[in-house]
């Protein structure tokens, strides 16, 4: 028994250990904050490269932009004190401001920086590409005036308020261009370098990202708006929605996100901890492949449209995620139409299904990314359309696996996200209004109209000519134009539910001000034991 | 190992070998039918074609399979994994920091398993068909037919949240990220080493709930095997012998049992050393453990070939490296072999 015995010890000895071990500390310390989310997605910090939500988050206060949008949606200055433009250009005036590493924010870093964002051509150029910018003309239509002047050409689809807007996104933050040539390599314009580090005037500098693991942002203790209250920004990786409900119980993490509706219900009666409930201005939406030889049909659309159960899955599954609503603009926003006459109507769908010839029914394929909510979204859709005599399959694949399907319009039905590129019509229907060109051949799959082979030049020109009327009231009425020729054309872009972030916040957590697109500021962010 | 002929050695070096390319092979081909699309994870949902096919020409995927695997045997070759889509580092830099919180933690879970599994069973045995030997068997039966998923949560609740015995998930608080360099990888030692206590105990609470939960499993199996090898042994002549000389149990488990099943035990922990390096995976995801099963898992799900293969070979090599370790083990303890060998 000798061995056994000393198996036995060393085992008690190491329980012992772990008992007497100092008590663990329960809170976070009062000069850091610490942020539980998953970080899967996260596979670069490139400014004008990145554009997943998680990513943005960081970039947000890694580095300034020329102007930022608030909350609720007005343009105010950042790096630009301010702008003037003459219906031909926009000039910007910069304030006195430095980078991290000493240097001046000058005119010629924001001319490398937009240049920079079009010659990387990335996901993120697309904003501008598709109002008159491009790697080619970028060099005539951007200027430095002068070391504190910038001067930027506006083409004839858009306005100086829509550049504006795109000059608020986290693709357009304005990069370190002497620190970023110091690190060019292969003609990447820095691109393997910035991955992984920061050059920006933003009030944190980015101490170590480890992906999936955690991300540390440390206080620009000279930035432009004064240093930030909290010493040091702490982003870790918890996949789990129930581990993380755990670490915020404990109070090891301040706040948290990506909960499951189940875990964030549990914080709605709990005194410490606040649920904030972040209105994204983007959409759940149920994609229709009008290349179908069902979905092409109008009518088999708007069967779909009143084959669903809009309110019963709001209240069983998207709870605190999101609101149905079937117009891609929020209900809130300032000239929004009400919803159309949508709903769930067995009768009704059926015979418009007979009105398109298809009586007895027919199946189809539902794609979705495997994630909540939307994979029992998927399950709702289903069994609503199975009333109506809709078979459907659900496919579940990962993000890269239903994106790339989604992309070569090889699918039914699908289901993706989008958020709102600005805070008003123009911008909300930014996604669902558009499609210059819909031949295959165009291969334009960074368009989600494109992708549903809906062809919509009606709808695509009222856009145009709405981006680009100066006159206030003349676009307003085209705003509603758009809105209602968009219910009429029984979109293939329907949209379902409009999308939330929820949050949870411990209560020590003061002045965290969650922002739609998530550019979400920390410098002024503190803790009720901190002051 | 002297007992070992060198032709021998060779001979399993060899099988090592050709067995790690048929896994490298498998692994390539099963990663490139699966639709996972690397390209889309770099550019972004938005891009337009042009971004997307310059990527796809940058990273190879244009070409055809039998020439990508043909390139990356010869980068291998060469000692280089490539670079990983999901951090842009070299793969072989990602596995350096990934494999070793992997290592502790597996490490960990088989001490705790063989400490707590072999004398269970063999305690199993001795009282066969009384009440310890069916709570072992109950125990037993919990930690292999429950999934560590539940039982890593529930640990959470308990002994975390509830009791607040343990750290949560990570390998160590927040605040503690980042002062110990690693040496080794491995935290517990390399904060031993420099000194930084505080770091140690933290750690150790951090890791010993998910090594307990790991290490529960490969308890049940253990526990099954070894209850089985004794069994044997206690029926044999030279034990009924032994009792007759009036050996007490305990001397008879320790002086004639234990080295009689030594070599099966071994085989086994061999196994479960293997098993729990690769069954990490879920525990690592519930306990954000950034170990090599969540590297692996997320390489998985944006299709990014050069780390799934690189963690692929990491994992094969060292199971194909235990075996091979208790295969020369078995030449020391078990004289049989020893003299086939000579």
């Amino acid at each position: 028994m000798k061995h056994f015995s000393k198996a036995m010890l060393i085992g008690s000895a190491i329980g012992m250990l772990t008992l007497a071990a100092p008590q663990l500390q329960a809170a976070t310390p009062k000069d850091q904050l610490v942020i539980g989310t998953s970080l899967a997605q996260v596979l670069s910090l490139d400014p004008q490269q990145a554009t997943e939500p998680k990513a943005l988050e960081i970039l947000a206060n890694l580095y300034d932009r020329l102007v930022a949008t608030t909350a609720d949606g007005r343009i105010v200055p950042q790096l630009a004190e301010s702008w003037a433009d003459d219906g031909k250009s926009l000039t910007l005036k910069l304030r006195d401001a430095a980078f991290v590493s000493g240097n001046p924010v000058t005119a010629n870093d924001v001319v490398f920086s937009l240049t920079r964002l079009m010659k990387l051509n990335q996901s993120g150029s697309s904003y501008f590409k598709r109002i008159g910018y491009s790697a080619e003309t970028i060099a005539n239509q951007i200027h430095a005036v002068d070391a504190k002047t910038v001067r930027i050409d506006l083409t004839d689809k858009v306005t100086a308020d829509g550049l504006l807007y795109r000059l608020a996104l986290g693709v357009s933050s304005i990069v370190d261009s002497a620190e970023v040539q110091k690190h060019m390599a292969n003609d990447d314009s820095g691109n393997a370098w910035l991955r992984t580090h920061s050059a920006g005037s933003g009030p944190f500098t980015l101490n170590k990202w480890t992906p999936n693991e955690i991300v540390i942002l440390d206080a620009n203790k000279t930035y432009v708006g004064g240093a930030p209250k909290m010493r040091r920004v702490i982003i870790r990786h918890v996949p789990e929605s129930q581990v993380e409900r755990l670490m915020l119980d404990r109070g090891d993490i301040d706040i948290g996100n990506a909960l499951s509706k189940s875990d964030l219900e549990t914080f709605e009666t709990k005194g410490n901890f606040v649920i904030q409930r972040v209105p994204t201005g983007g959409f759940y939406v149920l994609a229709m492949n009008a290349g179908n030889q069902y979905l092409a049909n109008p009518k088999v659309r708007e069967a779909i449209a009143y084959g669903i159960d809009y309110k019963g899955i709001e209240k069983t599954i998207m709870g605190p995620y999101g609101r149905a609503r079937n117009i891609p603009v929020p209900e809130n926003f300032e000239y929004a139409l009400p919803n159309p006459d949508w709903h769930l109507d067995v009768a009704k769908a059926k015979q418009l299904l007979a009105e398109a010839g298809f009586k007895d029914g027919f199946s189809l394929t539902l794609k979705t990314i495997s994630q909540t909510p939307r994979i029992d979204l998927a399950t709702a859709i289903q069994a609503s359309l199975g009333q109506i005599g809709i078979k459907v399959e659900i496919q579940q694949g990962n993000g890269s696996e239903i994106i790339a399907a989604h992309r070569a319009r090889n699918f039914d039905l699908l289901l993706p996200q989008t958020s709102a590129l600005m805070p008003n019509v123009l911008g909300s229907m930014d996604d669902f209004a558009n499609n210059p060109d819909n031949r295959l051949e165009a291969n334009n799959a960074g368009n989600f109209a494109w992708r549903s082979a809906w062809d919509i030049p009606g709808l695509t020109a009222l856009v145009e000519k709405t981006s680009v009327e100066p006159d206030a009231k003349k676009r307003t009425e085209l705003y509603t134009q758009m809105q209602q020729m968009f219910v009429d054309l029984k979109p293939a872009l329907l949209p379902l539910f409009e999308r939330f972030e929820p949050l949870v916040l411990s209560a020590r957590v003061k002045g965290y001000l969650a922002h739609p697109n998530q550019m979400t500021r920390l410098e002024n962010v503190t803790k009720a034991d901190a002051e | 190992m002297k007992e070992l002929s060198v032709a021998e050695f060779g001979r399993r070096i060899a099988h090592l070998i050709v067995s790690l390319f048929i896994l490298l092979l498998v692994t390539f081909v099963i990663g490139r039918v699966l639709p996972a699309d690397p390209v889309g994870a770099i550019v972004g949902e938005l891009a337009d074609p042009a971004a997307y096919a310059a990527v796809r020409q940058r990273l190879g995927l244009d070409l055809p399979v039998y020439e990508q695997f043909f390139i990356y045997l010869k980068g291998l070759a060469h000692g280089d994994f490539g670079t990983a889509i999901l951090t842009g580092n070299p793969v072989s830099a990602d596995l350096a920091q990934a494999f070793p919180a992997t290592f502790e933690l597996a490490t960990l879970a088989v001490v705790i398993s063989t400490f707590v599994g072999v004398p269970l069973g063999l305690v199993a045995a001795l009282f066969r068909d009384r009440l310890i030997d069916k709570i072992a068997r109950v125990v037993s039966l919990v930690g292999h037919s429950i999934p560590v998923f539940w039982f890593g949560i529930v640990g959470l609740v308990v002994f975390y949240a509830g009791l607040n015995w343990v750290g949560g998930p990570g390998r160590v608080d927040v605040y503690y990220e980042g002062i110990v360099t690693p040496r080794t990888g491995l935290l517990l030692v390399d904060s031993l080493l420099q000194g930084e206590t505080d770091i140690f105990w933290n750690a150790l609470g951090h890791i010993i709930l998910p090594a307990f939960i790991l290490a529960y499993a490969a308890v049940a199996y253990i526990t099954r095997m070894t209850r089985s090898f004794t069994l044997e042994q206690l029926g044999q002549d030279y034990v009924i012998a032994a009792r007759a000389k009036g050996v007490g149990p305990a001397r008879t488990i320790v002086g004639h049992v234990l080295p009689n099943i030594a070599v099966q035990l071994i085989t086994i922990l061999a196994i479960s050393y293997g098993g729990l390096l690769e069954g990490a995976v879920v525990t690592e995801i519930v306990f954000s453990w950034p170990g090599i099963g969540q590297y692996m898992t997320n390489a998985l799900m944006i299709g990014d070939m050069n780390a799934i293969l690189a963690a692929t070979i990491i994992v094969g090599f060292f199971f194909m490296l235990l075996n091979f370790l208790a295969d020369i083990a078995y030449a020391v303890f078990d004289p049989r072999t020893r003299e086939a060998a000579r």
